[in-house]
């Protein structure tokens, strides 16, 4: 029975985050993140956790103050990471289902929500390309979906494992770009498989896979009696936004008859956009792919798909357990309805939800004038950067990541060497101090291959325009120009 | 039709609509899910074939999209014909009832959409996930450590293994498991299965995962365990974790944890005690002592949104280390999210801990509910589960055909139902068979109607038997005469 003074609470709780997370935190007049150090913030908050409980008056000021000292990720001018914007059909996804506290493990407790994992994924499965259809779960985030694949290939290459263990087999090797994510490494750490074992193979300038440096690398692992079992290719890379060239890749694993799987964790909403899907071409041909929707999609986090090539029970085979009270063989329904067993989790959230409910609202069209919105805006940021004096291109986006250096005036006539390097090096983060410190926007920096830090703008929200382009050169302009 | 720059002025979206969808559609949550949703008028679950189910949802998705009143009509469908966990006649699984606090919470965390790897995108929740985590360190009886908030209890069981395999080799991040001798891992057949699971994930394999005997009650014996180490050893493999747990799945059995560690402190083992469904005992004063022992203990799982109904997901894992060895087992140090040239405390950073790269913000709706309620709340919770579970036990056996599977140590309560027909017929050939009928019957029929919702299964050489766990705030006496009632009902003429 809900009492009637905690409906109250949970509307008035309703209310400030309709008002100060939704609304004030969408609004381009209100700052991106109010900065504290940590110990003024520690105060601020009054974190610690005590014997007796406190009024619901000061409950919801509490609430207030972690929507106010919270940086506003929904902000027009947040531009920090590979996620943005706020999509309100997903998050009302995300209220039901945490107003529902589902768990997906089987069909009994989570009808709908097994259903609707399944609508989406064949609609994924779909739009990669697969004609005979497929196999895939929702995760806790892109870095598991990696390590599925991981799994899936080892486990398919040497089903033993999932027993012995790793030293039933041979020096099983993966390959991956020098531009791949690092959840690659971490994944091939924790699967016991080993870092070492992770070949990194070099990009070319555009951050792309250079495909004959791949299959120099199988053969020269293969010659030392290793065994090459999978190549991850990354479709949108981190930091540049690049993509490997899958076709070729394939040619290369169906050869050597390796498991090809694609991160596009970041990428995978080109396949959404009939004008930007070349740049995926060869996906059908793939083994599998990660695909985050909580990134360029705007679905609420985590929202992060795994897709399988392969209608032989591959993901159900290589992660079981069967435990004998959540999966009892002689239920009333059918039960390949329970889908717990593909997965390493117990309970799982229903992520799916948060997309479907989206593209029920948008539909597919609207999703791909996004994508293709956001590129657009992408080389309108590019093309004026390229203008403006004191801003260089790192190189021509590809994707949705302009990454850029912004070179005070006082560097302009430096010559290349050094000296201008280590001068250069130091400006992005003093921007960055003052741009957080001010409130304005946040944009990220980083060093990368042996370069001096340099900014990633990040295009992903449909509600920043032009004139948020514009800021963001101005601003950075502004804030850098007395260095 | 490609956007030329001139359409590049305007933002593409219209706020105002989307705040007007989601206060329509809180209105249909607070309704169907919170209020119908915790009503013991209303039914727990609507049930639908699958094929019935999909064709009610139209779940196809489509070009174009649809207005708002079609999409409001949605959330009222997914929530009518989704089970209501908060309800008090909902029994099925580890987790139950609702806290209003930890729904705000909840709420709130996704509304800001917050990614918790570094201080600069996340600065309170990086300060409020290091607090809550000191506090429940603290109920471990550890005033330092370590620990990070986990996407499932089966990633925390799966860190700790990792973390003691690390301690143990810490060449095994960089060469992986063939280098090293044959590595074991003890626990027990009552433990979760996200032990083994992990064994697989990990690269052990399933079968260096040991399994200790139990005794009656479901409990770890350490005789055994100590026996099954040397075996091991004997062997040649090396031993290097034993998982114990607080609150086993089925029966709710606590592990002997003060012997356990003296096994594992002669051998030199990691003691991991997954206490994802028990560790909540540790807020009551009166029932911490199953976990007597907890703090000798390397690392603990734990999660609140079990017992302490903080809601989906809420786990965590808490170490007894200080020698940063979370960092050092999972870090990859990538240049672009850890900068080294921050303009504040780098260590704040904690992304590098977790394996995982995005991360959600799951300690607000244990800091909120802890902070409205205060320990003393949560203690209250927890005892108050033990005294309605005692009260069922207590019912059972003053009523005909219920047997109890032994005395619950916790809130699972496990016992057959023998219908009228059974009774007295134990030596039959087929009573076995019989009996375990009668509890899948029994659930379709109170899963058709929508009453209630029990989990059964079966346990080793003991055919399908009830297990209700009780743990919801919401729920009283009279739910659980509802309870022993409604099995009778639905089971009498069986």
């Amino acid at each position: 029975m809900a009492h009637l003074w905690t409906l109250l609470l949970l509307k008035q709780s309703l209310t400030m985050i309709l008002e100060d997370a939704v609304k004030k935190a969408t609004d381009v007049r209100q700052k991106v993140c109010e900065w504290h150090s940590p110990e003024e913030l520690k105060e601020l908050l009054d974190l610690e956790l005590r014997d007796s409980g406190e009024p619901e008056a000061r409950i919801l000021e509490r609430c207030r103050d972690a929507i106010r000292y919270s940086v506003k990720t929904t902000h027009p001018h947040f531009f920090n990471q590979l996620y943005a914007g706020l999509e309100p059909y997903s998050l009302v996804a995300s209220f039901i289902t945490d107003a529902l506290k589902p768990s997906l493990y089987t069909y009994e407790m989570s009808p709908v929500f097994t259903l609707m994992e399944n609508a989406v994924l064949r609609k994924l499965i779909q739009t990669v390309g697969w004609e005979e259809g497929g196999d895939g779960l929702f995760n806790a985030g892109g870095s598991m979906s990696n390590m599925y694949a991981l799994n899936l290939a080892r486990y398919r290459h040497f089903p033993e494992i999932k027993e012995l263990g790793n030293s039933a087999a041979p020096r099983l090797a993966v390959f991956t770009s020098q531009e791949c994510h690092y959840s690659i490494s971490k994944a091939a750490a924790l699967m016991g498989i080993g870092t070492k074992n992770v070949f990194v193979v070099p990009s070319d300038k555009r951050g792309k896979m250079t495909p004959s440096a791949l299959e120099e690398q199988i053969e020269s692992v293969k010659s030392e009696g290793g065994v090459p079992f999978m190549v991850n290719a990354t479709a949108g890379t981190t930091v540049l936004g690049a993509f490997d060239p899958i076709d070729e890749i394939a040619d290369i694993c169906e050869k050597n008859k390796l498991w090809l799987h694609v991160d596009a964790c970041w990428g995978g909403a080109v396949l959404m956009s009939n004008k930007h899907k070349l740049l995926m071409k060869g996906i059908h041909r793939v083994d599998s792919v990660s695909w985050n929707p909580h990134k360029m999609l705007m679905a609420c986090l985590q929202c992060s798909a795994f897709l399988v090539r392969d209608k032989t029970h591959l993901l159900q085979r290589c992660h079981s357990a069967r435990a004998s009270y959540l999966f009892q063989q002689d239920k009333f329904y059918d039960l390949s309805y329970d889908t717990g067993d593909k997965s390493v989790q117990c309970s799982r959230k229903p992520d799916a939800f948060k997309f479907w409910l989206m593209w029920k609202a948008l539909g597919t069209s609207e999703l791909e004038q996004r994508v293709d919105r956001a590129l657009t805006m992408a080389r309108y940021l590019a093309d004026e950067i390229t203008k403006r004096e004191g801003f260089r291109l790192v190189m021509e986006p590809e994707y949705a990541n302009v990454c850029f250096w912004y070179i005070p005036p006082s560097l302009r006539d430096l010559p290349d060497g050094p000296e201008f390097q280590e001068k250069l090096h130091n400006v992005a983060p003093v921007v960055k101090e003052r741009m957080m410190k001010k409130g304005s926007m946040m944009v990220g920096y980083q060093p990368h291959r042996g370069q001096a830090n340099f900014f990633r703008m990040v295009v992903i929200s449909p509600q920043v325009s032009r004139q948020d382009m514009d800021f963001v050169l101005d601003e950075i302009h502004s804030l850098g120009k007395d260095l | 039709m490609e956007p030329t720059t001139g359409d590049l002025t305007d933002p593409l979206i219209n706020h105002a609509d989307g705040q007007l969808f989601l206060h329509e559609a809180f209105k249909i949550i607070v309704e169907e899910v919170l209020c119908k949703g915790t009503d013991v008028k209303e039914k727990v679950c609507e049930w639908r074939e699958p094929e019935e189910l999909a064709r009610l949802l139209d779940l196809e998705l489509r070009e174009k999209g649809e207005p708002q009143e079609n999409l409001l009509q949605r959330v009222r469908d997914v929530a009518k014909y989704s089970i209501k966990t908060s309800h008090p006649r909902f029994f099925n699984q580890q987790f139950a009832g609702v806290d209003y606090h930890s729904l705000a919470g909840r709420f709130l965390s996704e509304a800001l959409n917050t990614n918790l790897f570094t201080y600069e995108v996340a600065p309170v929740f990086v300060l409020m996930e290091a607090e809550v985590l000191r506090g429940l360190r603290a109920l471990v009886g550890w005033t330092e450590g370590d620990g990070l908030f986990c996407p499932g209890g089966s990633t925390s069981n799966m860190y700790a293994m990792n973390l003691a395999r690390y301690r143990l080799y810490p060449e095994v991040k960089s060469q992986g498991l063939r280098s090293l001798p044959q590595l074991t891992v003890f626990t027990s057949p009552e433990s979760h299965y996200s032990v083994k699971k992990g064994a697989a994930f990990m690269g052990f394999g399933m079968d260096n995962v040991i399994l200790v005997k139990v005794d009656d009650g479901g409990r770890m014996i350490p005789e055994d365990l100590d026996e099954k180490i040397e075996l091991s050893k004997s062997q040649g493999a090396v031993p290097f974790l034993v998982s114990c747990t607080s609150g086993t799945t089925v029966q709710g059995a606590f592990d002997p944890l003060d012997l356990i560690a003296d096994v594992c402190d002669k051998h030199k083992l990691w003691l991991h005690v997954d206490a994802a469904w028990g560790g909540s005992v540790l807020f009551s004063k009166k029932h911490s002592h199953l976990m007597k022992g907890v703090h000798r203990a390397n690392s603990v799982a734990w999660n609140p949104h079990k017992m302490l109904v903080a809601g989906l997901q809420c786990s965590v894992l808490l170490l007894k280390d200080t020698t940063d060895l979370l960092k050092k087992c999972h870090c990859a140090n990538a240049t672009y999210l850890f900068q080294q040239d921050k303009f504040y405390d780098v260590n704040l950073d904690i992304g590098d801990k977790s394996v995982q790269c995005s991360r959600k913000v799951d300690c607000l709706k244990l800091w909120l509910m802890w902070k409205a309620v205060g320990s003393a709340g949560l203690e209250q919770r927890v005892d108050k589960a033990f005294l309605h579970a005692r009260y069922v036990v207590d019912q059972m056996k003053k009523r005909e055909g219920f047997q109890l599977l032994g005395d619950p140590q916790f809130v699972n309560v496990c016992f057959w139902f023998i219908p009228p027909s059974l009774r007295g017929k134990e030596k039959n050939a087929d009573y076995q068979n019989k009996l375990a009928k009668v509890a899948p019957v029994i659930k379709e029929r109170m899963m058709k109607q929508g009453t209630m919702m029990v989990g059964y299964q079966p346990l080793g050489d003991r055919v399908n038997f009830f297990r209700i766990t009780i743990l919801s705030p919401l729920v009283s006496q009279k739910d659980m005469d509802f309870f022993l009632d409604e099995i009778e009902r639905l089971g009498n003429d069986l």
